[in-house]
């Protein structure tokens, strides 16, 4: 059964056509990759399912339930949740309170609750924190949970992002590039650290141009070219196919 | 149960504040003495409910005052012309802030940085023009004299100590509502959207409506301070809310130190402290009031407090 379904999806900037009638599903409980030159549509497709650009044309289905055009906050309510390119943590606010902001939807408190059953309240704050440490136990973040977020060494920072994404609860994850100027090891521990939660049940989308790390960790790819979808299947299918080679390296010329 | 040092400290702390805060006015019998602690009292309420706009959120506002303003025109009316007593023309002020608050953060929800900031000067403009204009209902630039004396359950309100006691009241309200507020997801979400408005988007918080909310909240805070005003001079004039109140506000919050409500205190105590001693240069005092906010601002960017501001 398909988590996420996507038909006929496009989506224009004026007269640029950045996704053209993309069709896709990603099902529950795996790891879907999706690669593509510069420029082929990889961020605006993510941007899309999140809710930050509305499509042309085409609907989103998440849960069976279209939620196309719903704004960010809703569709992170929904159950998905996302990382970005250009790393976006809150830079001068605790990396516990970046956590804390990830549960913001998932914290049941009112305005008028905080006032007026204070106890109450304050309970599930502590729930929510003690959830957060959790969450930050399981990279190992927990000691540096009063340490600015700026502070943090960069490959920390883009571990943080994926907890704070991770503390609303998802039950879709999309990561787009996340071993983006990350080292070797960083990247070691990001490989695991991920099929950790695909066995706890989280599906995962991740774009990615570290070839090496999205063929180990993924079990389909969808390869992207110009806004179209261009080719999908198993990562070995991929890797020794002619023409994606062609759109990565260019076509070879008779000598 | 043996506390922690840090805890131990913060009650210490705590109880020698309230004991000066309850002794200070048989302390200071000097009525001018006092009187400069109600001028602190009343822009501290003022300077908190910024915070929140300014510090925590990332809204520079520069129409501060005209909410303030609303609220001691409010009073005034309410109380001089329609003979209502203080408390309720107290609840009433805060709330027309609050609604106008609400009416100025809708359509600007979506604009940023400069262009909110021209937005707001305008609301503050335009608030001073009506009021000035108005003179069936405003009294036009002589203002609203003859404010009556406010009583609260019997308690007459005269003398400075009096109004000590009623700022001090206001102002325990202010803090303490304003520091539940920001501890609780309301207030990490104000914060998230200073800190970046997609990402907190994207972590769940409906920014456009904390926007509003944030500034709704804050302008209320501005409200409580103008009745307060206009019940403590028993007259309000255009000229009481100016944009330089506003500037004065904005001043005081960031050499205090954005996004700590306890830090406000130390920048508006410098900030009425400056106004007091350099008021026999009359106009040349905001040239000096200039000059120690780009020191502070030199040697502590973050404010005089502000290091610690977003730690546990």
């Amino acid at each position: 059964m398909p988590l996420l379904e996507t038909t006929e999806l496009s989506k224009y900037f004026g007269g640029v056509v950045a996704l053209e009638s993309i069709s896709l599903s990603i099902e529950k409980g795996e790891i879907l990759g999706m690669i593509g030159p510069n420029g082929s549509g990889k961020t605006t497709f993510i941007n899309v399912l999140s809710g930050i650009y509305r499509p042309e044309k085409g609907e989103v289905k998440f849960k069976k339930r279209d939620v196309t055009g719903f704004p960010p906050h809703v569709i992170t309510r929904e159950g998905i949740s996302r990382t970005f390119q250009n790393l976006r943590v809150f830079p001068n606010i605790s990396v516990l309170q970046n956590i804390l902001t990830g549960l913001h939807c998932r914290i049941d408190n009112s305005l008028f609750g905080i006032f007026f059953s204070p106890f109450s309240s304050m309970k599930r704050e502590k729930q929510a924190e003690h959830k957060s440490l959790e969450i930050l136990e399981m990279v190992n973040l927990a000691k540096t949970k009063n340490e600015l977020a700026k502070n943090l060494p960069y490959g920390e920072q883009r571990l943080l992002e994926i907890c704070r994404a991770l503390a609303s609860e998802p039950d879709l994850l999309l990561l787009d590039e996340p071993c983006a100027g990350m080292n070797p090891v960083e990247i070691d521990t990001l490989a695991t650290f991920l099929k950790k939660l695909k066995s706890a049940g989280i599906t995962i989308f991740i774009i990615e141009h570290n070839m090496r790390f999205v063929m180990s960790i993924a079990e389909r790819i969808v390869v992207l070219n110009a806004g179209k979808k261009f080719k999908e299947g198993l990562p070995a299918e991929i890797q020794n196919d002619r023409e994606v080679q062609e759109i990565y390296l260019g076509e070879e010329e008779e000598i | 149960m043996a506390l922690p040092e840090a805890k131990k400290l913060k009650l210490v702390l705590f109880a020698a504040v309230f004991i000066v805060a309850i002794g200070l006015p048989f302390i200071l019998r000097d009525p001018y003495y006092l009187g400069f602690v109600n001028v602190f009292i009343m822009y501290s309420i003022l300077s908190l409910g910024l915070n929140l706009i300014l510090g925590y959120t990332g809204l520079l506002s520069l129409g501060h005052a005209a909410f303030f303003g609303l609220g001691g025109y409010t009073t005034a009316i309410l109380m001089k012309n329609h003979g209502l007593p203080f408390v309720p023309s107290l609840v009433i002020s805060a709330l027309i802030a609050l609604f106008f608050g609400f009416l100025v953060g809708i359509p600007t929800r979506k604009v940023k940085g400069d262009y909110f900031c021209l937005l707001t000067i305008i609301f503050g403009e335009i608030f001073r023009l009506v009021v000035q204009s108005w003179i069936g209902f405003t009294g036009g630039a002589m203002g609203i004299v003859g404010i009556p004396i406010p009583k609260i359950f019997g308690w007459t309100i005269r003398t400075e100590a009096d109004f000590y006691f009623l700022g001090l009241g206001l102002l325990c309200f202010t803090y303490f509502t304003l520091a539940i507020l920001v501890k609780s997801k309301f207030g990490r979400a104000f914060v998230a959207i200073r800190e970046d408005e997609l990402a907190a988007s994207v972590m769940g918080v409906n920014a456009p409506v904390y926007k509003i909310l944030a500034f709704g909240i804050g302008c209320l805070y501005a409200g409580l301070a103008g009745s307060y005003l206009a019940v403590y001079q028993t007259v309000v004039t255009p000229s009481n809310f100016r944009l330089e109140e506003s500037c004065f506000m904005i001043i005081a919050v960031i050499v205090g130190g954005m996004g700590n409500l306890g830090a406000t205190f130390s920048g508006v105590f410098l900030m009425t402290l400056a106004t007091e001693v350099f008021r026999p240069i009359a106009e040349y005092r905001m040239l000096i009031i200039g000059l120690i906010m780009v020191i502070v601002l030199l040697f502590r960017p973050q404010g005089l407090f502000g290091a610690s501001a977003f730690k546990d």
